[in-house]
Order: structure tokens, then C-alpha cells, then sequence
């Protein structure tokens, strides 16, 4: 008996070990993506996503890290590269793709690339799975990233599915269209092979594995991996009473405030989400298509509730979204799009904040939320021009059982660029990288603190940025007593008004200073032991003021002017004082 | 009175191992003690004492002792290093914190970050800027800076890393504040980013720099405690330090850059394995090193483990990628996985069976130890399956208790899976063994190896229990187990060279490069490395120098090493690592890449001097074959059979070179047990080391 036929049984042993080796696969390819690539936003904050596929299309297998909204919007964008390119219609050497943000990752910079992958038998090339990647491209030409486009088509070259490699060949004439379009052509270029590559690496070591354990085909895998990946999200629903649980999320938007809606669902081991209530679709590009609104939803369903089992098709199966079209969580083409991250990156604060009355001890405050990114332009003193494209986080959330992050992206899972990296590819020169202090949400457990950064030009030429900021006007909420984080915001050396979400044209030597939002707290902060906000205040996460007012805890300080450098031994609680302060608001 | 004698001590968490080798003769005493937490160099002493003692050779004949230690690792850990200060560029001490912004978890909502070694509330400021091309926009202001020294002295400070931004460009502000510094606080204990990393990428070269002057102190007491300790003993040799990188270095570089010892021990068992490689001429290897709670598996290539520069200490998961300090400094590139004997089996949420990453350690262990232990481990699988011996754990100084074993397997995994108690064993045992294989299928292919082309190198106290099956997962051609698997990686001491890796980053577009800069580059390499080793009585004839560079596609952020010729570096050798990178890099990604041309990142050195000529002298006085070495049979699962079998058992003191036989068998040493399937062919070498053909 092979190890094929066992397959067939499933035995959990076999399984275990097939997994395995698949999603070490995926592991493989992410590598070889993120050592290839050649834009920032590829290899140094790695916006990106890897993932196998059956023939059907189905997700069996992601690799480790990557971002959610592109994984699962490339998942259940899969399909369509299979109804527009049937089976029969591919060769050994081709390689599919498409940037249409309302089949794959809502925003026409990211492209996905999809190879089928064949395998030699008897009976010929047979096709027994694809691999693909979704990645942010350094540009896409248009108007450069930003939210300020009216339509879709202003935000750059849309590009069908179609081939980028026909049996190995080169799409020429597709590479001069792209290449024509693009500001940064080697860039572009590059990470086309790279992400060409990496479908690559990870085909051929599928081959392998299938060769090692004599597999004729992975669906028996495919479907038990999928099967038990259901069972266990099922069985996670379950745990969650039965019900309906809503919530509703303000933020900036463009043109006017923005909400967001959620009605969740729980019925037995199905759950829905609708998201009717929410506003219309905006003039501006902060819409988020269906696809990327299931994407981040249906992730913060499965970090709620089943966070241990590998991601695949299996975890969307019993999760359902639904959003009236029209509205800026639907919306209809030809909307633009392009910053659809600033809305779409609160679904999971939105989903936590309905759930959390039920499932208290398993999800976090609200954070900063939306990433904060950037696009820079400026031009050497030769008159080369450069573009960077640059992402930021503030606080995370604080959780049950510990405080929020400091500075590290959520619900996104993509990295920020080393500062060195930015002077040596730009003429920018960074004033600071610094922790925000009392940005973080009071309360038992403390949000994540935010950062404030500031950028200024070298090269004497003018320059710009197109910034996609949130929370400067909705901050992030606590939970269950604990309160919000600190707002985000922006400022020019010129002191002229400047807007969260617009292009801004800079002289030579203005220079721009924005500090990001923190996470909210959770549960009462006049809960929080003493000792830890003691800690907080001696390393400079809390200022002495903010212990006592928003935590009741009064902290004396022994520092003499003369001391620059202030150590814990300088810090006291006053015993006497907070039992007061704490004593007044809890009998208020 | 010659000097013929030369030591390898290796500090372990558990035990300190030692190896006393003739040169001239071959002839070899082997040393065990209890590590001795407090004040390690104590065992040291012990165990040398008693080798030096049984062998009957006092120390005025030892010539060098070189020494391993994960001291600097568990410092770390342990967060017992000096209480640290960081100098920073104003506006960025918090770069060490902020790091990269980027969870390492996708779907964990509870995780946390990794803290640096330097609290915020003494990571300092100075007012200085120097810009990525190296020019000064503001130099630090040397009057304003010294009460802030005067300062952090009397606040106790110990130790000072400073890092300020693009210093791998431009030191001369990080040399500046140190000098200062020196000045004014003669006994603090001072690292520079620009010396310990000269690399772009703040977060880690400052990450780096922190941890080096971290450990200094401790590193730098303990080691001159040592070499007091042995002088006092009447020891007039040199004493080396294992270095993470392979190379062995002395006490002075060790104490200024301890952050190269950090994995010094592991490296050594990737060095006994290219040792035993060169010996019997097989030097395509992977060594696999599988203990109690982790294994660890590396790559040998042409008789040399590959090397990496990327390393992380801490992790707060253990064995995620991103969840540790980040570490840049030479390292053996070894991969290391959370599973060995004291893994523990359960069912999982799916239903299925996971074995590890939570282990049982040695206290209370897997359940067959009788020590209180309950849930089921690999060993306690390894023991129904009858490949460890219940009367011979040890060599029979530990007796094991089966019953409560079986027990354990049955209720927490065979019934909840339907099945009898040696299939869930044998799931156990496969399981663990996958992860092996898929780690080492991993690793090979992500530095563009072949796993199924190197026979598989096993030691540790589950190395070869594990290792016939592990290497038929990986089609491996052939399983070794050297003789003497409990003290593999001492003789990885005496078989690595000096050793010293010099790096310079200087960015530069291939196609305009100044290369008479470069030429001046390694010159001033080369000579530093020369006169290191001239001093440490390496004779110059006997020093070689392997130059390489990192380089990549213009507009990429990682670079792949590439070799650099030796000799005179002219316009011309421009061609030969254009033709070197593509090499490499079809070889790692299947494709070379769009044409734009190559841009360099930072060019490379290593000094050595001669590999050790070491040649043990393993006596077989009783020895003989299979039949003179056969000391019974035992029933043995082996899933060619569909369960048990009648299979033999062999004394591995007893069996002598030439001896072949053919599987299933067992053989029996003190320390490990070697498990042979049905299919495998064994032949013992001259060395005594067991080779099995698959």
C-alpha cells in the first residue's frame, strides 16, 4: 500500500505529516520571494502573501507570515483566474495575473500572480495544483498611491487576468505596457520575477513531495486538510452562544466622518456577518471591495475563535459576509479604491467590539487600527527622481491579560523600513522614530503606545508625500471599562494646514512631523496594579500627570533638576494618595 | 618535554565534556562532570584534573585548550548581563524598541514582543547626525556630553553600547563619544555598532552592539577567571575560544566581541561532524544533533558547515522567526528544532497527533523515568517500540519503568486516536522524525542543497535512535553514527582552525567600482587578520584568506555572498563575480534575474590558519564481528514487519573495523543506542564509526 491510498483514508498520522511538509512549502516560497524582491515594500515590509491551491482553487496552505487582507482576498480570488483560464487552457511554463482590485486585493497596486503547476506522468503534463503570491507593487502609475482619485481608472494600469509567461516566454508586449506605465520600471520589473520565482520554488518542491510519498494527485489531501480545518472552525463557532451581536466603528474617512456596521450572526456552526448600516460608498479612494472586506472580517473571526489551526479554505466555510452594494464596504466599480486599507484595516476592531460582551477573556481594545502609510516622491539634486512607499503602525489594543503593542501593526502583518534603508534609497532624512508618550489607552491593561516620526528633505528640490492617515479625529476605544487611545495627527514646519489624506507639496525645506494613534485600553485602569503603572511612568510610556489622573495612582519623583537621566529608583508611589484617589472615583 | 597534548572542553547546560587528545600518538582520555552553574570554570578545572590525572600527563605538556560556552546565550536569557546604557542618534533611542513593527504571528492576538537588552530609561541621546552618504550634519558636542557620562557612572551604569545612524558610513562620531568615554569612565565596558556590525539596518546592528557590551563583563571575568584557574593549574599553553562562526579565536577578540561566542557549543557538533567527513572522505554531510529537548541540523558542505550572519537570541516564542533579538554576527547556519527525546505527544484540536514543542526536560521526564513524569514522550515511545533497552538506559545505570510507559500511551494517545499502543508509538516516533526531515529538507533547500544527497551524521543521546529513520525520510544514501556519540562535539574543538571574520560595508554599483578602494579594503582586512594570528604563533606561510562579497540585483534588499578571487583586484575581476553571482543565484532560485546590473553591500574576509591535523587513535583490543559483539535479541517494532520482531543486539565496544552485518539490529553503546531497520547494511569503518547504507 502507498502512501497515496493512506492518503485517501486520511490517517491522522499521514495527515499530520503531509501538512506538514505543505505548509513548509509555502514557508519555502515566502523566502524566496522576500531574498528576490527589489522594491521596499516587497523585501523590507514584506506587504505580501503566498499560498497553495488545489485544482479546484481552494487555499490548503499559506505560508507563516505575509498580511491578511492580501492571503485571504488571494484566496478567494483564486476562482477567477480558474473560470477566466479553465484547466485545458494552460501549459507547463505559464504564469497567470491580474491586479483587478474587486476579483483579488481591492487596490490596483497589488498584483497577484498565479502559475499552475504540472507534473510529469505517464499520461502526459498533468495539472495538480497553483501557487500564487499577492503583492503591493512600488507603483502602478495613475495618480500614485493615494486617496484622492474619483475613479478607479485614475489610480493607475489595470491589467486584466491574462498571461505574464506563455510556456516560459516572456508576455513581451505585456512587460513594455507595463513598463511604460510604471515610474519605477526595474522595480516593477523585478519583483515580477521574483514573484514569478517563488511560484517556482514552491511548484517544484510540491513535485517532490508528491514524487517522495507516490501521490497521483493532492485533492485526498487537499480535501481532509480543508475537511478537518472546517470541522475545527465549527466547532469554535459553536462555543460562541447563539445570537446577534452588532457594533458600529466611527473613523475619519475623506470627504466626512465614516461608519462602519456590523451585525454578527451566531447560529449553531454557522456565523454571518452583514454589514448593512455602513456608509455609502465615498467619492474618494477609502472603498473597500467585497473581496477585501470578507478578507479582514473573516480573519478576525478566525483570531478570535480558532487562531491555532493552519489558514485555509476550511476556516471561510462556515463564515459568511455580506455587505449592501453601494456602500463603502461594497462598493460599485468603477469606485476608486486605492486606499481601501484605511477602512478595511478596522473590520477587526469593529468584529472584536461586537464580540467581546460574549467572548470577554479572548479578544483586544481597539487599536490604531488603519496602518499608516505613505508615499513619498522627491528627486535627487541631479534631477533623478524616487518614490517610496512607506508603512507606519501605532498602539495595538490592549487584551485581557496584557497591554498593547507598542508600534506594531494590526490587523496588518507588514513591517516598517529601517531608517537607514530610507536615507540611502531617498534624499529624506528622518528627525525621529520616537514612542509616543501617554498615547496608549489607560486602563488595567494599557494600549499600545504610538510613535511620532518626522521627515525632511536633503536634496534641496521640492518633494511630496500622499499620507493615508486615520484617527485623527476618532480615537481608538477601550473595552470593558478601559479608555481610548491617544488620537494621530500631523503638522508641517510651515504650520500650513495639512490634510490626513491628500498629496502635499513641500518646499525644499519644510519639514513634517506626524505622530501616530495608540490602542485602547481594557478594563477600568484604577485597576491597574501600581507597580506596573510605576514601570510605565520610570521608562516614559506614562507621564506622572497621567498616573494620576487617568489611573489614581500618585507617583513622586525624587529627580533633581540637575540629573538628565531619570532611573526608577527616582519614582515613589504614594501609598497614601492613591488609595485616596482611587477610594473618590470608586465611590463616585 | 613536548608539548604534544591539546584539550576541547565544551560547557553544556547539563553536563561539561571534555577530550584530552596526543597528537603524536592519536591516544585520546574523554572527561564528563556536572556543569557547575556558579562558576563554570570549576567543572572545567574538575574534569580536567581527572582527565589529566587518568591519562597520566600533567599540564605543562598541554599546548592549547579550547573551550565552548553558552554562557553568553544564557546571560542573555537569563537577563544577567551589566546594567547597560545605550547611546544613541538624538531622536532614535527607541529604534531598539520599535524594531520592525511587525508581528511575527498572524493570527495570535495575545502575543508579545521581544524587550531589548537596554531599558528605555537608559537609552540616551547625543545630539549628532551623519547622513547615509556619511557626510556630518552635526557633531556631537563633547563638553555637553561628559557630566552625562559622569552620570551614568554614578548611577551604577556598567557597560555603554553606542550606535548612532549610518555609522557603518562614517564611525568617526561612535569613535569620538568612545574615546570620551574612556576618558572620563576608565572601567566602563564600551561596544560601537561601527565595530561589532559595521552593517545598514539600525535595528539590528543596535540590537547587536547592546547585546555584545551586555555580556562583556561577565564573558571577560569569567574567561581570564578560567585562564587564571588553568595557569595556577601549571598550564603554559594557549587557551582558544570556540567562536559561533567555526573558527576558534583567542581570549582577547572573545572578551571584546563576546556576542561571537553565542552558539559556540552547537557549533562545535557541526565541526566534529566535518571532521569525521574529511576523516573517512565524505565531505557532503548533514550532521543531526538530537538531545532532549531540541535537535539541530546542519549542512556540511566540501568538509565546511555553511555559515549565515543572522542570528536570534531570546525568542519569546522559541522557535518563531521574529520573535527574538536580532543577532548579527558570523554564525554556523544550523537550524534548530523544538522536539528531542523529552517531547511531548498529544492530541491536538483536529484530532490529530502533535508531538513538541513543549518538552518534559529532565525534570520530571518522560514517564518511564519514574520521576513523576505523566505525559507521553518520544522516549517514552522510543522505549515501547524496544528500541531503547528498559535495563541498559545509560549503559544500565537508570533503570526504566514500562509499565507506567504503556499506561501513559495508551490513555493520552492510542485511544483517543482507535488504535493499539505500538502504533501510537510508531506515530510518535514517525511524527518526530518528520519534523527532522522537513527542518533539514528546509534548511538544505533555502541555502540551494539537496538534502537527498548527504548522508546523514548523527549524534546526541537520540541521534541515532532517530537517525535511520530520519534519513530515510530524506533519502538520505547512508546513517553514521561515529563512536563515541557523547562527546562528538569536543572533538569539533580540536579539529577547527583560528579563525577570524572581517566585514566592511561600503555600497558601491558594480559596474563603478573604484577597485583599487576595494584592493585597499581587504589589504587593510588581510592585515589585521595576519597579525592577529602571527601573534597567536601561526607561521605566515600557514595563514589563508578567502575573500567574498555580498552583492545583489540593483533596487534588492538582500544579498547572496558571493566568492572574490584572490590575488591583485583590478577592473577586470569584475567579470568573475558577475559570473559567481549568477552561479550562486540560479542555483538558489532557479532563474537569474532581470539585467540591472549588480550593486555591492559589503566585502568579506576570513583569516585562518591550518586546520589541525587530529587523528584519535581508537583501539579494538576484544573487539571483533557481528558474532563476537552480539550480546542477545529483543522483540523490536519495525513497521516493514507490521509490528514487532525478533532483532539482534550488538555491543558497539565490541564490534570491530570491517565488521559488517545487515538490519534489523540494535547497537548498544553508553551513551546512545544506534536503531537499524530491515533494509539497511552496516559496516564499521576504520575509525570505528557506523555507517549504514540505506
Amino acid at each position: 500500500m502507498t502512501v497515496a491510498d493512506r492518503a485517501t483514508e486520511m490517517d491522522p498520522i499521514v495527515l499530520e505529516v503531509l501538512w506538514n511538509r505543505l505548509l513548509s512549502v509555502t514557508n519555502e516560497q515566502q523566502a524566496a520571494l522576500i531574498r528576490t524582491a527589489f522594491s521596499t515594500i516587497l523585501r523590507e515590509s514584506q506587504d505580501l502573501a503566498c499560498g497553495a491551491f488545489d485544482t479546484r482553487g481552494n487555499m490548503i496552505a499559506q505560508s507563516e507570515t505575509g498580511t491578511p487582507g492580501h492571503i485571504n482576498s488571494m484566496a478567494t480570488g483564486m476562482r477567477h483566474f480558474l473560470d477566466a483560464y479553465p484547466a485545458g487552457t494552460l501549459a507547463p511554463g505559464d504564469v497567470l495575473l491580474t491586479n483587478d482590485p474587486w476579483m483579488t486585493a481591492g487596490q490596483i497596486n497589488d498584483i497577484t500572480i498565479a502559475t499552475p503547476i504540472f507534473r510529469k506522468t505517464a499520461q502526459g503534463e498533468q495539472l495538480v495544483a497553483y501557487f500564487a503570491n499577492t503583492c503591493h507593487m512600488a507603483d502602478i502609475g495613475g495618480r500614485l498611491l493615494s486617496a484622492e482619485a474619483s475613479e478607479v481608472y485614475e489610480e493607475g494600469l489595470y491589467i486584466p487576468i491574462m498571461k505574464l509567461f506563455m510556456r516560459g516566454e516572456r508576455n513581451e508586449e505585456l512587460f513594455k505596457i507595463i513598463r511604460g506605465n510604471v515610474r519605477v520600471p526595474d522595480e516593477v520589473e523585478g519583483d515580477l520575477y521574483a514573484m514569478t520565482a517563488c511560484n517556482d520554488v514552491g511548484g517544484a518542491r510540491l513535485i517532490e513531495f508528491m514524487d517522495e510519498f507516490e501521490m497521483e494527485s493532492i485533492q485526498p489531501l487537499a480535501d481532509a486538510i480543508i475537511a478537518r480545518s472546517e470541522q475545527a472552525m465549527r466547532e469554535a463557532i459553536s462555543r460562541i452562544p447563539d445570537g446577534v451581536y452588532e457594533n458600529e466603528l466611527w473613523s475619519d474617512g475623506f470627504e466626512g466622518p465614516v461608519v462602519i456596521k456590523a451585525k454578527v450572526t451566531v447560529d449553531g456552526d454557522e456565523l454571518t456577518v452583514d454589514h448593512a448600516g455602513s456608509s455609502a460608498q465615498s467619492r474618494y479612494g477609502i472603498n473597500s471591495v467585497l473581496n477585501y472586506t470578507h478578507a479582514y472580517t473573516s480573519f478576525a473571526i478566525k483570531a478570535a475563535i480558532s487562531p491555532e489551526v493552519p489558514h485555509n479554505e476550511g476556516a471561510f466555510r462556515p463564515v459568511h459576509v455580506t455587505a449592501p452594494e453601494g456602500t463603502i464596504l461594497n462598493p460599485r466599480r468603477p469606485a476608486p479604491v486605492a486606499a481601501r486599507h484605511v477602512i478595511g484595516h478596522f473590520l477587526p476592531n469593529l468584529i472584536f467590539g461586537a464580540l467581546a460582551p460574549v467572548l470577554p477573556d479572548r479578544l483586544m481594545a481597539e487599536g490604531a487600527g488603519s496602518l499608516w502609510s505613505t508615499v513619498f516622491r522627491g528627486e535627487r539634486a541631479n534631477g533623478e527622481g524616487w518614490v517610496l512607499t512607506l508603512f507606519q503602525c501605532g498602539g495595538t489594543g490592549a487584551r485581557p491579560t496584557k497591554d498593547g503593542l507598542d508600534n506594531v501593526g494590526f490587523p496588518s502583518g507588514v513591517a516598517g523600513v529601517p531608517v537607514e534603508v530610507i536615507e540611502n534609497l531617498t534624499t529624506l532624512v528622518m528627525s525621529r522614530r520616537e514612542i509616543k508618550i501617554d498615547s496608549g489607552g489607560a486602563g488595567r491593561y494599557r494600549g499600545g503606545c504610538g510613535q511620532t516620526t518626522g521627515f525632511r528633505n536633503t536634496s534641496g528640490k521640492l518633494w511630496s508625500f500622499s499620507g493615508m492617515y486615520d484617527r485623527t479625529k476618532f480615537p481608538a476605544k477601550g473595552l470593558l471599562g478601559g479608555k481610548e487611545g491617544a488620537l494621530g495627527g500631523l503638522e508641517l514646519s510651515t504650520g500650513e494646514e495639512a490634510a490626513p489624506k491628500r498629496r502635499i507639496l513641500m518646499e525644499p525645506t519644510a519639514e513634517m512631523t506626524s505622530w501616530l494613534p495608540g490602542g485602547g485600553g481594557y478594563h477600568n485602569p484604577f485597576e491597574r496594579e501600581p507597580a506596573q503603572v510605576l514601570r510605565d511612568v520610570a521608562y516614559g510610556y506614562v507621564s506622572v500627570e497621567a498616573a494620576e489622573q487617568e489611573y489614581g495612582v500618585k507617583i513622586n519623583c525624587s529627580r533633581r533638576p540637575d540629573e538628565r537621566i531619570s532611573v526608577p529608583e527616582h519614582y515613589r508611589i504614594d501609598e497614601d494618595a492613591t488609595r485616596k484617589l482611587r477610594a473618590r472615583v470608586g465611590t463616585s | 618535554m613536548t608539548m604534544s597534548y591539546r584539550v576541547g572542553v565544551d560547557i553544556g547546560g547539563t553536563f561539561t565534556d571534555l577530550i584530552l587528545v596526543d597528537d603524536e600518538s592519536g591516544a585520546f582520555t574523554v572527561g564528563k562532570s556536572l556543569t557547575t552553574p556558579n562558576d563554570p570554570s570549576q567543572a572545567v578545572e574538575d574534569v580536567l584534573r581527572d582527565a589529566l590525572e587518568r591519562a597520566q600527563v600533567s599540564p605543562e605538556r598541554l599546548a592549547t585548550i579550547i573551550h565552548g560556552t553558552t554562557l553568553v546565550t544564557n546571560s542573555i536569557i537569563e537577563r544577567k548581563g551589566s546594567k547597560t546604557a545605550l547611546l544613541t542618534t538624538k531622536g532614535f533611542r527607541d529604534a531598539v524598541e520599535i524594531g520592525r513593527e511587525m508581528r511575527y504571528e498572524l493570527y495570535d492576538l495575545f502575543l508579545e514582543m521581544p524587550r531589548p537588552l537596554a531599558p528605555r530609561y537608559l537609552r540616551l541621546e547625543v545630539d549628532e547626525r551623519v547622513l547615509a552618504t556619511g557626510e556630518v550634519v552635526q557633531a556631537p558636542n563633547h563638553d555637553d556630553l561628559e557630566p552625562l557620562v559622569r552620570e551614568l557612572q554614578d548611577k551604577g551604569i556598567e557597560a555603554i553600547a553606542i550606535s548612532f545612524l549610518h555609522s557603518y558610513a562614517n564611525s568617526d562620531h561612535e569613535r569620538g563619544v568612545a574615546e570620551l568615554i574612556g576618558r572620563v569612565a576608565p572601567e566602563m565596558r564600551i561596544s560601537l555598532s561601527s565595530e561589532v556590525v559595521p552593517e545598514i539596518r539600525e535595528f539590528e546592528r543596535t540590537s547587536t552592539t547592546v547585546a555584545n557590551v551586555y555580556v562583556q563583563d561577565r564573558v571577560d571575568r569569567y574567561l581570564r577567571g578560567l585562564e587564571r584557574r588553568l595557569r595556577e593549574l601549571g598550564f603554559g599553553g594557549q587557551l582558544f575560544v570556540m567562536l559561533s562562526s567555526g573558527g576558534v579565536g583567542t581570549i582577547d577578540t572573545a572578551t571584546r566581541f563576546p556576542i561571537r561566542l553565542l552558539e559556540s557549543g552547537p557549533a562545535a557538533g557541526a565541526l566534529a561532524t566535518a571532521y569525521y567527513g574529511q576523516l573517512t572522505g565524505v565531505n557532503d554531510l548533514m550532521s543531526f544533533d538530537m538531545g532532549g529537548t531540541t535537535a539541530k541540523l546542519c549542512v556540511i558542505e566540501k568538509g565546511a558547515p555553511l555559515t549565515a550572519n543572522d542570528f536570534e537570541v531570546d525568542r519569546v516564542y522559541r522557535f518563531k522567526r521574529g520573535s527574538g533579538l536580532p543577532v548579527k554576527v558570523p554564525v554556523i547556519e544550523m537550524i534548530e528544532i523544538g522536539a528531542g527525546g523529552g517531547s511531548i505527544a498529544r492530541i491536538d484540536a483536529l484530532g490529530l497527533l502533535k508531538v513538541g514543542p513543549d518538552s518534559a526536560g529532565s525534570e520530571p521526564g518522560p514517564v518511564c523515568y519514574g520521576r513523576g513524569g505523566t505525559e507521553p514522550t518520544v522516549t517514552d515511545a522510543d522505549l515501547i517500540l524496544g528500541y531503547l533497552d528498559p535495563a541498559f538506559f545509560l549503559g544500565g545505570k537508570m533503570q526504566l519503568d514500562l509499565d507506567a510507559t504503556e499506561r501513559a500511551i495508551k490513555e493520552k494517545v492510542a485511544d483517543k486516536l482507535g488504535v493499539g499502543v505500538p502504533e501510537a508509538a510508531w506515530g510518535i516516533h514517525q511524527i518526530v522524525n518528520e519534523s527532522m526531515a522537513n527542518a533539514a529538507r528546509v534548511h538544505a533547500i533555502e541555502r540551494g542543497k539537496d538534502a537527498r544527497s548527504f548522508p546523514l551524521f548523527t549524534f546526541g543521546g537520540a541521534g541515532p535512535v532517530h537517525g535511520f529513520r530520519v534519513a530515510e525520510a530524506l533519502h538520505a544514501p547512508a546513517m553514521i553514527a561515529p563512536f563515541g556519540a557523547g562527546v562528538t562535539s569536543t572533538v569539533g574543538f580540536l579539529s577547527a582552525p583560528l579563525q577570524f571574520d572581517f566585514v566592511r560595508t561600503s555600497y558601491g554599483r558594480l559596474d563603478e567600482l573604484d577597485w583599487a578602494a576595494v584592493a585597499r579594503i581587504f589589504d587593510d582586512m588581510e592585515a589585521s587578520g595576519r597579525e592577529i594570528l602571527l601573534a597567536s604563533g601561526v607561521a605566515e606561510g600557514e595563514i589563508s584568506y578567502a575573500r567574498s562579497v555580498d552583492a545583489r540585483y540593483i533596487g534588492q534588499g538582500y544579498e547572496i555572498r558571493v566568492p572574490v578571487p584572490a590575488g591583485r583586484l583590478t577592473a577586470e575581476s569584475r567579470a568573475e563575480v558577475v559570473a559567481a553571482f549568477d552561479q550562486v543565484y540560479e542555483q538558489l532560485y532557479g532563474r537569474t534575474g532581470p539585467s540591472v546590473g549588480l550593486e555591492v553591500m559589503s566585502w568579506r574576509l576570513v583569516v585562518s590558519g591550518p586546520r589541525p591535523e587530529l587523528r584519535l587513535q581508537v583501539g579494538a583490543a576484544d573487539a571483533g564481528g557481528p558474532e563476537q559483539a552480539r550480546k542477545g535479541e529483543r522483540r523490536v517494532y519495525h513497521p516493514e514487519y507490521r509490528g514487532y520482531h525478533p532483532t539482534p543486539v550488538y555491543d558497539r565496544y565490541r564490534l570491530a573495523p570491517g565488521a559488517t552485518f545487515e538490519g534489523p539490529a540494535i547497537v548498544e553503546e553508553r551513551e546512545s543506542t544506534v536503531v537499524i531497520g530491515p533494509k539497511g547494511r552496516v559496516a564499521i569503518d576504520e575509525f570505528r564509526n557506523l555507517r549504514v547504507e540505506m
